[in-house]
Formats: structure tokens, sequence, C-alpha cells
């Protein structure tokens, strides 16, 4: 019984101490492996989507209402990818802080110029995104400028601390410039090269580091591979001496196993978000293992 | 210890910049204190004013460096030369931690910027946080417009900008559902072994969710539904339901929200939902039998309220007219004026006793990543048809269990438990001018429970099982007050979301009771769905 005021006042001042942080919400892992770059210690942090499950369709968990409810700012990426789940989710949080346009609402496609905008939305084509292809994060210089956007709406929420961030930005920003010759100078062997992947959610990677990575085991954006158009993708693949194969850890690599024993390829284990893959819980050291693990492949 | 070296990273900008003040200043006023001590210490003094110097000029220099950078860029900018990715000169940082001087045979460089990618300024300028002195300049001199915002992620928060749909921008979502099975049953008379409206009604081709479904933000305040359903009766003529039109509140203080005009109430899990979201072909027995073949909807009002609690909790309290065949077991006044055997009285609310009161309150925690649940009870309470005074008191529980896989394509494997019990007392009177000769009050219970196996991407098992325990009357034959259970299993193949193929085994058993005799059933359904229009969002 005595220990009862004890524990109240620990709550009582775990929640004080949680009023001072900034509380950040982030739909997907790799925004919230940025806000956490920007944020470090002074920022509370949920992540919604699992970073080994399809962003597409995430469950709209009641406990993500907490979250989003008591958040002080949401990171999404404003290009469709969460449209699934995350709408109800915001319906029932009712949080007015987070609104669009408000500064606790920062969209990491801001100021971002999507690759493959359909000229003709129809859904013929498969889960096609009508804004363009939302998987943006993985071209570091895209990660720069939204670690760049979260910076400033962090340091416009929490003046306080704005020499932090800016600070952390800048150490980021210049990480990520000197990380961008090391990967650069490992990928460079291989521009033109073609590689598969499952989904189409590698151009903005492919754009940056001069691969091609175009044929993919789904027929369109969404739809399982079928057995016809296996058999198409295994004759691209030998035409083209494609070496590398990629797949997320959602998808279901005996697909992409079956193609690679037919052909000599790789089978590739890529994520788009930091934690997807071991040893990457954080977006420097994902990217570095996407880049060390393509040109391993593709050697 | 890292948060030290970030926030002498942090400083160190600042007080170089402060320096260039200083130094005039620190020359007069701190002197004469250390010309009191040793000479030695002057001497130091005099040492770390020749460093402030020269790092003054570093500073200086580095200034200028960033100052003519920036006109370059600009310029490159202006003459639109920038199209492809450029080098940019080291970065005033990596200058100044120590790497070779800007110009002394770099190696070719990987480019750090790409302006056909970062189409602008990430954001608006912050006002209020001066930028430290030496911050990079690269991605600040490619302002070159507001920064544009499309997007429909936050249809719920976009309060005033128009809702997209693929792309274009519209200020409503419009989507258009169809939902038809082919029924077989060894019941000539589906329509009564089927208990929900929106069930197969007939052996044959069966039409009867046919939804069109339209919502939007009104204004910055409301946010407005409406789903028209249209049927075919079995003689395929065409019956329109205003199924639900509500406007909703938006952006009421201390998680409050209101709601008003026709609508579902939130009683359970599947009495909100609409059939084309059902894991089955048809409605439970015991909503079918107790909520009504329609469910328990009607013109109202709701307020709801998620209390400030560390887990999800919420509490829902709505009233409704309670009127006519979607008030079912409350102020119905039932097919051709007869309601469990009596003469309704059909009449206009007296009072508030008269209206249907509807209370929930659900809680929902995450067991594991991977695991939710979530529980709730409700109720329903108002007056019915059949006597002058009679009452009816709706209690339900409910209960759901989540799994899904941590790496889940297109939200697949999952396995989800889901069971509704309800417990119904109903005063039934005498009927209009007290006709019938016995007022008695029916105590009936039923439940059902479901398990839905996601074993393959777009691939749904499930099986539920019914029951209803309608209590015995000497005295009331009406065929809804027989006791029965209800065995379930389908299959379903999702192609996308937007489009399902599901097959469906019904056995049902009906009880004897003091007026009909038992009998078993057996149905097969065939029942598939389109939808066209919005990408509908999944409620948990």
């Amino acid at each position: 019984m005595k220990k009862i005021p004890l524990i109240l006042s620990t709550i009582l001042a775990c929640a004080l101490s949680a009023q001072a942080k900034l509380n950040v919400v982030a739909t997907l892992p790799d925004f919230g492996s940025l806000a956490r770059e920007i944020g470090g210690d002074k920022i509370n942090l949920v992540v919604l989507a699992k970073a080994t499950e399809d962003p597409h369709f995430v469950d709209a968990r009641p406990s993500f209402v907490v979250s989003l409810r008591n958040a002080d700012l949401l990171i999404d990426g404003g290009a469709e990818l969460e449209l699934g789940w995350l709408p109800p989710l915001l319906q029932n949080a009712r949080d007015p802080k987070i609104e669009i346009g408000k500064p606790g609402r920062v969209q990491a496609s801001q100021g971002i110029r999507l690759m493959n905008v359909p000229a003709n939305v129809t859904r013929a084509a498969g889960d096609v995104h009508a804004l363009g292809n939302p998987h943006f994060t993985v071209d570091p210089i895209i990660a720069k400028a939204i670690a760049q956007h979260i910076a400033q709406s962090f340091s416009a929420l929490d003046p306080a601390n704005a020499a932090f961030y800016e600070a952390n930005y800048k150490k980021f920003e210049a990480t990520i410039n000197a990380k961008l010759q090391e990967w650069g100078a490992a990928m460079s062997p291989f521009k033109g090269q073609h590689v598969v992947a499952y989904h189409d959610s590698w151009p903005y990677f492919a754009h940056r580091f001069g691969v091609n990575i175009d044929i993919f085991l789904e027929p369109k954006p969404g739809i399982p591979p079928s057995p016809s158009h296996l058999t198409e993708v295994i004759a691209q693949v030998k035409a083209q001496k494609v070496k590398a194969i990629i797949v997320e850890p959602f998808h279901d690599r005996r697909i992409a196993e079956k193609v690679a024993s037919a052909t000599g390829a790789k089978v590739v284990e890529f994520s788009q978000f930091p934690g997807g893959l071991p040893g990457t819980d954080n977006y420097v050291k994902l990217i570095d293992t996407l880049v060390s693990r393509l040109a391993a492949a593709l050697k | 210890m890292k948060k030290m070296i970030l926030m002498t990273l942090a400083i160190f900008p600042l007080t170089t910049g402060l320096a260039q003040e200083v130094t005039p200043v620190s020359a007069s006023s701190p002197a004469p204190k250390v010309s009191n001590s040793t000479p030695a210490a002057a001497a130091d003094v005099e040492a770390l004013r020749q460093q402030v110097q020269s790092l003054t000029e570093t500073v200086k220099a580095l200034q200028q460096q960033v100052k003519d950078q920036q006109a370059a860029l600009e310029k490159a900018n202006l003459t639109g030369e920038s199209g492809l990715p450029q080098n940019p000169e080291p970065s005033p940082i990596a200058a100044a931690e120590g790497s070779p001087a800007p110009g002394a045979s770099a190696p070719p460089r990987f480019p750090t910027e790409d302006t056909s990618v970062v189409a602008s300024a990430t954001a608006p300028a912050v006002s209020g946080t001066p930028v430290p002195g030496g911050f990079p300049t690269t991605d600040t001199s490619v302002v070159t417009s507001a920064p544009e915002t499309i997007s429909s992620t936050g249809v719920g928060a976009s309060l005033t900008q128009p809702i997209t749909i693929g792309g274009g921008r519209n200020y409503m979502n419009i989507s258009f559902d169809g939902l038809f099975a082919l029924a077989y049953s060894s019941a000539k008379d589906l329509d009564h072994i089927e208990v929900g409206d929106h069930d197969p009604q007939q052996r044959g081709f069966n039409a009867r969710n046919i939804e069109l479904a339209l919502d939007g933000a009104v204004d910055p305040y409301f946010e407005g539904f409406a789903n028209i359903v249209f049927k075919l009766d079995n003689d395929n003529q065409t019956d329109v339901e205003v199924e639900e039109a509500f406007m909703q509140t938006t952006s009421l203080p201390f998680n409050l929200q209101l709601k008003a005009g026709q609508f579902f109430a939130a009683f359970g899990r599947l009495n909100p939902t609409h059939p084309h979201t059902w894991d089955f072909v048809d409605t439970s027995l015991v909503n079918g039998l107790f909520l009504g073949p329609d469910g328990l909807r009607g013109v109202g009002a709701q307020t709801s309220w998620t209390l400030p609690l560390p887990w999800y909790s919420q509490l829902i309290f709505a009233s409704q007219n309670g009127r006519g065949s979607t008030g079912f077991s409350f102020r119905n006044p039932g097919d051709d004026g007869m309601f469990f055997d009596r003469i309704t009285t059909d009449r206009e609310a007296r009072g508030l006793q008269d209206f249907v009161w509807i209370p929930r309150w659900e809680n929902s925690v995450d067991l594991s990543p991977t695991q939710v649940v979530l529980a709730g009870v409700s109720g329903a309470f108002g007056s019915n048809e059949t006597g002058a005074n009679s009452r009816t008191q709706i209690y339900g529980v409910d209960f759901l269990y989540k799994w899904k896989s941590s790496h889940a394509e297109g939200g697949f494997p999952f396995v989800k438990w889901q069971t509704e019990f309800m417990y119904r007392r109903f005063e039934a009177g005498r009927g209009a001018n007290e006709s019938f000769p016995v007022a008695e009050t029916f105590h009936d219970w039923g439940l059902y429970s479901q398990v839905l196996w996601g074993f393959k991407k777009g691939w749904v098992a499930g099986i539920r099982g019914d029951y209803v325990d309608m209590q015995d009357s000497k005295f009331t034959d009406d065929l809804d007050r027989q006791s029965r259970w209800r065995i379930s299993a389908n299959l379903t193949w999702y192609p996308t979301e937007f489009s399902k193929i599901r097959l469906q085994y019904n056995q049902d058993s009906l009880e004897e009771n003091f007026f009909l005799s038992g009998r078993q059933v057996e149905s097969v359904f065939l029942q598939w769905e389109f939808i066209l229009g919005s990408h509908g969002a999944h409620k948990f």
C-alpha cells in the first residue's frame, strides 16, 4: 500500500517529463528514422507501421488513435501510400495540431518531385498511385530534403531546441554528402545494369545510383505474380543477363527464388525502411546495406 | 557524451560569429583584471587574442565563400543552367572541419544535390528561429516557388482543401459498390431463413446491396457522409434506402465529436458496418433478429468522447427515433400493423422515454506488436409498440482479437476472432386497445462467434457459429420467435481490395417450439462484389 504514492509520483513525473518533449508520430519507419536523426532525445517518437510489413496495408489500430491524439507533430508521406489506413485514424484522433497546413504536420512529399505520375488513372493498371510513386525516401538527396523539412518544423514547434535540431540536420546533411561519395563510387561500376524487383518501390534509388530497376515480378503493382508473367520475366532476365532480384521482407521470397534458380540471378533482400533488414537501425546504415548488398550481387 | 558533442557543434557557429563583434570589447574591459594577475596569464590572453583573430579571419573568409557560392547558384538558377545535377563545392562545414583547401585537385564528386527531385525548399521559412550563421546554402538557394501541397491522405484533416480522386481534385469522394449473390437453399422460404435485409432472399440471383457512397469535408467544421442503397426485391423491383446520411464535427475540443442525421447505431461490431465489409454473405442471426433486418439505425444524434487514458477508450452515446423497421425491437409498427402477434400502437413520441437511447463503451489494447484486442459493451433502451407502456432493453458485449504477421503483405496473413453476445428483455403488452389476451416479458439471448483466417495474400477462410434462444411462449406463434442455430463456412478470394468472390455454406437448424416444428436447412451462396471510385479506408 505504501508503494502507491511512489508509483503515482513516478507516473506523474513521467507524464511531466513527457510533456517537455515534442510528441512526434511518423506513419512509416523511414520518416521515423529521419525524425530521430533530427530530434535525438528531445522528442518522443512513435512509428505506426512496422519496418517489415507492407506499408500499403497497415491496420488502423485503435492504439494508433491514442498516439495521434497526443501528437504535437505528424510526419506522413503525403503521396497516398498510407491512403488505406491513415484517414480513419485521423478522423478518430480529432487532433487539430496535426491537420494539413498546421506547423504540426510534415508531409514528406512536399517539395519533392514525384516520379512516374500516371497520365491516366485507371485501376486496370493495378494499384497505381495517382500522385506518383510514393517510395521516395530511399534517395538520400530526397532524405536530406525531408530531414530539413522535419528540422524546420521541430524548430518552429520547439524554438528552445532550435539550435539542436539545426545542428543535427547539418550533421545529417554532412554525413549524407560524404556518404554519397562512397555509395556513388560503390555503384558506379554497375551503371545501366538491369535489376528485377518484386514491386515497383525503387525508381528513386535506381535514379540516384544509375541502375535500371525496371523488371517486376508483379505483373502490375499490387497484383500477385502469375505463372505466365513469371515466364516472361525469366526470359527477360536471361536476355538482359540480370544478376539481382530485389525482394522486400513482406514479399514471398520463394517466387523470387524460383526465378533466380531458373536464371542464375541472385535474390537480394532489400527494405525501404530502416529496421527492415538486420543491422539497419538508422537511415545511413540502411542505404549502406542496400548499396553493399546490391553491389555484391551485381559483381 | 554524444549530446555534449552535438551541443558544441550547435554552439560553435554562433560563438565564432559573435567573436567578430566581441574582439574590440575584450581588448579593453577584461584586460585590467588580467593585468593584476601573473604575466604568464597576460601572455596567455595575448595568445588567445591572436587565435581569436585568426579564427575571425577564417570565418570571414568562409562567409565570403558562402556568399560567392550563393550568388553563383542564384545566377545558375536564374539562367536555368541547373537542369542537371551539379557538383557543388565542398560545404563550409566540411571545409571548416579540416578538409583540403577547395580547388586543390578534388576527385570527381558524386552529386549531393538534385534539383530534379527536390522541387523547392521543403517548407516555408520558419519564422522566429533565425538560422545560425554558416547554414548550408544549397537548399535555401533553390527556393523557386511556394511548395505545392497535393494530398488526400488527410481526408479527415484537410478540411478546406478539395479531396482528390485519382490525382484530380474534387470536393467529394464518390464510390459505388455492387454486391450480388447466387443462392441455393433446401428451404423455399429463404427470405425467412436469412434474417438480414441485404442477405440473399430467394433461390437464384440476388442483388440486395448496390450502394452509392459519398463523403467529404463540408467546411472547416463538419464532414458529411451518405450511403444510398438500391436493392432489387424478389420481383426485380428497385427499392431505395437512405441507409446513412449524416454530418459530424471535426474540430470540437476535448476529443469530443458530434454526429447528426440518419446513421447506424454504434451497437457492437457488426451493426454499424455496411454489408460489403462483412466477412460473411449474411448478417448474424442475433443481429438480424434483435437489432432488425436492416440493423439498428435511424434519425438521431450522437456524441462520442475518447477518454484521456493511455489506451484507446471511447464512450459513445446516441439517441434515435427508433421508429419503423429500422428500430426493429423498438417503435416498430411491424408488418401489416402486427408485431409478435400484437396489433401495434403506432403513435407519436410522448416524451424522451420513447426515443431509443444507445450507449457504448469500447476499449482496445495492443497485446503485442502483432496482436490487438478490442472489447465493448453496448445498450439500447426504449419503448415498443406492443402495449401502452411496454419497453425494450437490449444489452450487448463484443470482443475482437486480431493477429497480423509482422511481415504482412497486402494485410496477409492474419487471424481475426470476433464474438458478440446480446440479451434482449422485451415487454410484449396486450397490443392496441388491449386486444391481445396476455402481456408477456420475453428474455431472449443470442450470440455469434467467427474466426477468419487470411492464409495467403487475397485469400480468407472463415467459420462462424450462431445461436439465438427465444423464450418459448404458449401465446405467441410469431415465426421470428423460434430458437435456432447456424454453422457457416466460407472461402473468399479478393483479387484486389476492390473486388471479391466468396463461396459460403450454411447449415441452419430451427428448433421446435409450442407452435412451430423443428427443421434443418442447408444453403450455398456464391457472392461477388465490385467497388468503383475512391479508395475506401479500412476501419479497424
